[in-house]
């Protein structure tokens, strides 16, 4: 019988937690778990298919594009995986790219990848690739893109050629009409850089967008569906080494379970804070809130089509009876802002400064209902139960500002969008938001109201200038000229023929521990590369 | 015997059919899967391609017949979100819900049935009195509450357990707790009441009168005859093994199926919503089964029922 004596039992410790010290001290990086309440809505990380606020929280540390966006900072264009562009003429840009990119498998980015990543993964390869119709199912059975992502590829770069390798290193992205618009669009997370080569050896589309295979800081490591999200350092990253050695991201529906799982040390940090929850959260002293308003803008439509509101001047009533203000300082203790207009300071020289909200005047509610003939007819507001943030107590005080003028609003809730915006007799108000993706009112106003736009064809609102505004501001690369256009575009919708009324910026709310000094950024992508993050605050 | 079965499945069958048009009608008619799944900003482009990929496109009562066409071929359809079958979305969620399921049900069992028993026993007495106390409470507190609050006692208080998720055996500890609390306490009441039923009969009073000893009274007279409505209530928690977890699933972030359910619904990824509807039909009708051969069983009455009226 073996006889195990002090000297080999120590030994054999010794030998047993050596390797694990030494692996420690190989990578002593922290790793983090996060609460989210969704990881991703399709259960894939592709970015066409994450067109949201989930998608677009996380497929920055994956995923980049050429030319990035500063989110901690003031939302100005950055040089991503191009150093440098340039305008050659209204239809294309010449882009530079990085020489150091590495993806996730180890191999350099090149200029084929950038075309392929503009190509064949957005609108696939095979003769059905206008309709995507060969992967019926999601993408589960070939590797030709679901329908729905060659939509989304359309609507994001409406006017793309194709991507031209000019020589090693330099491409071009050339657009079959003139258009201003084409950095900005590069800048949104559809046109992520991926590899051709990793996709080439994935065994399908959906395979593929479950695992894809980027230049971000940090890599796919596991994708649990409606689980949790598993990512690693990336540690080639041509922007230096990610400061952490893992993220995992944990699905919690509840609000109260991310808190509680904050509080208990199970998660660093809890996303999708509601804001009546910043004040139980920072009672505590070892943990805080942070958030700022995002580009994207809480408005609430108008329909045209309802008999009430058909009247301009009804709809010009409701935009003057709201008190923004009021509402962001009680709902949201001030910790967000009233825009000037749908529209926001990123888009630069397209950022008309001068612009105001119809102004919050009861008096001229009540003269613009007279005007109007108004004698308390009703008007359904359909209503979702906090699909936005604070949606239904937002509702509540709107309707009785609106009371107090006497227009006769009445909530009808609905469960979905769908439902919401179904044509049937009542449609008359309803939230929505908007999301400016890049800083251009293609980006914000245009992509919800104009012709073939979600407002025109729900047969919500449409007008002929509008429409006639619009399109000549897409095609215009004339500055000084879109800037005017835009000004039409906004006296038209928001004071004219209102088609809706702008609430306020929704705000993102991330609450964490207070040891950790990391900055939220002014969108929803979350930040954890290599200059946000230390541990020790 | 084989008419007594041929009949109960024929009823199942026609439950089953009811269940999956009802869940068809509901779901497509409350909702367009393709806004949902797609999202408020996906562009209307985008929304259309969904739905001419899936065949929302297509009239209702098409889609209706397509639909169970397939299901009678054995085809449950494929996932809305994801493309992958409704049928292994679920069987991979299946595990997760029995591991809380399983043991939340022998706790209820385990506890309820003797509580119960023990106080029709003690009638009245300060024991049959706090046992009751704790049933009540125990049943109108909702899980979502209770749990809640086991979270605040043992994860956030005093640290001892997690508060959600399912890394580890820790992490069911306060779930099946929570399942658990509320079947017991249901199981006890019910078990109590059908014990003080029984225990006023005659023949317990003519089998004491006999000299029975009243251990052997409890056990072979009354127990059997009182176990025929505890029966009822075990095999509906039984049939609820499956789908019987939603909220506490939600509540502790438990990937089972009463989460995928839930984002199923609001999803309107009807093939794995119907495939979770038809799961928990077919449990529930093979749990009701089960009792209706247990009741048989318990009663020799019940057995030779039919044949008495048939004579």
């Amino acid at each position: 019988m073996a006889r195990i004596t002090r000297r080999a039992a120590l030994g054999a410790t010794a030998a047993g937690t050596l390797p694990r010290f030494a692996i420690a001290q190989a990578d002593q990086r922290p790793s983090l778990t996060i609460a989210v309440q969704k990881v991703s809505n399709s259960n894939t990380l592709e970015t066409p298919r994450e067109q949201s606020n989930v998608g677009y929280r996380i497929s920055g540390l994956y995923a980049e594009p050429l030319i990035d966006t500063d989110w901690i900072g003031d939302l100005s264009a950055r040089p991503g995986l191009a150093t440098a562009w340039r305008r050659l003429d209204d239809r294309t840009v010449e882009f530079d790219l990085r020489s150091d990119v590495r993806f996730h498998d180890g191999s350099l980015m090149t200029a084929e990848d950038v075309a392929f990543s503009f190509g064949e993964r957005l609108f696939g390869t095979g003769p059905e690739r206008a309709a995507g119709r060969a992967s019926v199912l999601a993408g589960s059975v070939g590797k030709e893109p679901p329908a729905e992502v060659v939509a989304v590829a359309r609507r994001s770069f409406p006017g793309l050629q194709g991507i031209n390798i000019v020589r090693p290193g330099v491409v071009r992205y050339v657009s079959a009409t003139p258009d201003v618009t084409i950095e900005g669009r590069i800048q949104q997370n559809v046109g992520v850089v991926h590899s051709r080569a990793a996709f080439a050896a994935t065994e399908s589309w959906l395979a593929w967008a479950r695992k894809p295979v980027g230049t971000g800081p940090y890599r796919v490591a596991e994708l649990r569906p409606d689980v949790s999200l598993t990512l690693e350092s990336h540690d080639a990253y041509w922007g230096g080494r990610p400061p952490l050695r893992r993220i995992r991201f944990v699905e919690v529906p509840e609000v109260s379970g991310r808190v509680n799982g904050l509080f208990s040390g199970e998660f660093d940090f809890a996303c999708d804070i509601p804001p009546d929850q910043v004040a139980v959260v920072e009672r505590n002293a070892r943990f805080e809130v942070l958030g700022s308003p995002i580009n994207n803008i809480r408005i609430m439509g108008l329909d045209q089509t309802n008999p009430v509101l058909a009247n301009p001047l009804v709809r010009r009533a409701i935009t003057h009876a709201v008190d923004r203000q009021a509402i962001v300082d009680a709902l949201w203790s001030g910790r967000t802002a009233v825009p000037r207009g749908l529209q926001l300071e990123n888009y630069g020289a397209m950022y008309l400064r001068d612009w105001s909200n119809p102004r919050f005047d009861q008096g001229e509610a009540r003269r613009l209902l007279r005007a109007a003939n108004y004698r308390g007819e009703p008007i359904t507001y359909r209503l979702l139960n906090n699909y936005y943030t604070n949606q239904v107590s937002n509702a509540q005080i709107v309707v009785e500002m609106w009371r107090a003028v006497g227009l006769n609003v009445q909530i009808e809730m609905r469960e979905n969008f769908d439902q919401v915006t179904a044509r049937t007799p009542g449609r008359g108000i309803r939230d929505w938001s908007n999301t400016s993706l890049f800083g251009d009112p293609v980006a914000g106003l245009l992509r919800a109201f104009g012709a073939r736009t979600e407002a025109e064809r729900n047969g919500e609102w449409t007008n002929a200038e509008f429409n006639r505004v619009s399109e000549a501001l897409i095609s215009s690369v004339d500055m000084a000229q879109r800037g005017a256009m835009f000004r039409r575009l906004l006296e038209i919708v928001e004071r004219e023929d209102p088609g809706y009324l702008v609430l306020h910026q929704a705000a993102s709310f991330t609450a964490k521990r207070r040891d950790i000094a990391w900055r939220a950024a002014k969108g929803w992508p979350m930040d954890f590369g290599p200059n946000n993050f230390r541990l020790g605050a | 015997m084989l008419r007594f079965l041929a009949f109960r499945l024929a009823r199942a069958a026609l439950t089953i059919a009811m269940v999956v048009t009802f869940a068809f009608i509901v779901l497509r008619m409350s909702g367009d899967p393709a806004q949902i799944i797609m999202g408020a900003d996906a562009p209307p482009e985008a929304v259309d391609a969904f739905r001419t990929a899936w065949g929302l496109d297509r009239p209702l009562w098409e889609q209706y017949f397509h639909y169970f066409g397939a299901i009678l071929s054995g085809d449950l359809g494929r996932s809305m979100r994801d493309g992958r079958d409704a049928i292994v979305l679920v069987a991979e969620r299946i595990p997760a819900t029995l591991a809380l399921t399983i043991p939340a049900l022998l706790i209820k069992v385990g506890i309820g049935v003797p509580a119960g028993i023990y106080a029709a026993l003690h009638r009245n007495s300060l024991a049959d009195r706090i046992v009751m106390v704790i049933a009540v409470a125990g049943f109108t507190v909702p899980s979502f509450v209770l749990g809640l609050i086991l979270v605040l006692v043992f994860a956030v208080q005093l640290g001892w357990l997690p508060s959600g998720g399912q890394e580890s055996w820790r992490h069911a500890i306060l779930p099946i707790i929570t399942l658990g609390v509320g079947g017991a306490a249901v199981l006890a009441r019910f078990t109590r009441s059908a014990m003080l039923e029984v225990l006023g009969q005659p023949f317990i009073r003519t089998a004491s009168a006999k000299g029975v000893p009243w251990r052997m009274v409890v056990t072979n007279h009354a127990l059997p005859n009182a176990a025929i409505p505890t029966v009822t209530i075990i095999g509906f928690m039984v049939g609820s093994l499956i789908a019987g977890a939603v909220v506490v699933e939600s509540v502790f972030s438990w990937p089972g199926v009463g989460r995928l359910l839930v984002v199923a619904v609001s999803n309107r990824d009807l093939a794995v919503v119907q495939c979770i509807l038809l799961l928990v039909a077919c449990t529930m009708v093979v749990a009701n089964l089960v009792v209706d051969l247990l009741y048989g069983l318990l009663d020799p009455r019940l057995r030779s029922a039919p044949r008495q009226a048939t004579a």
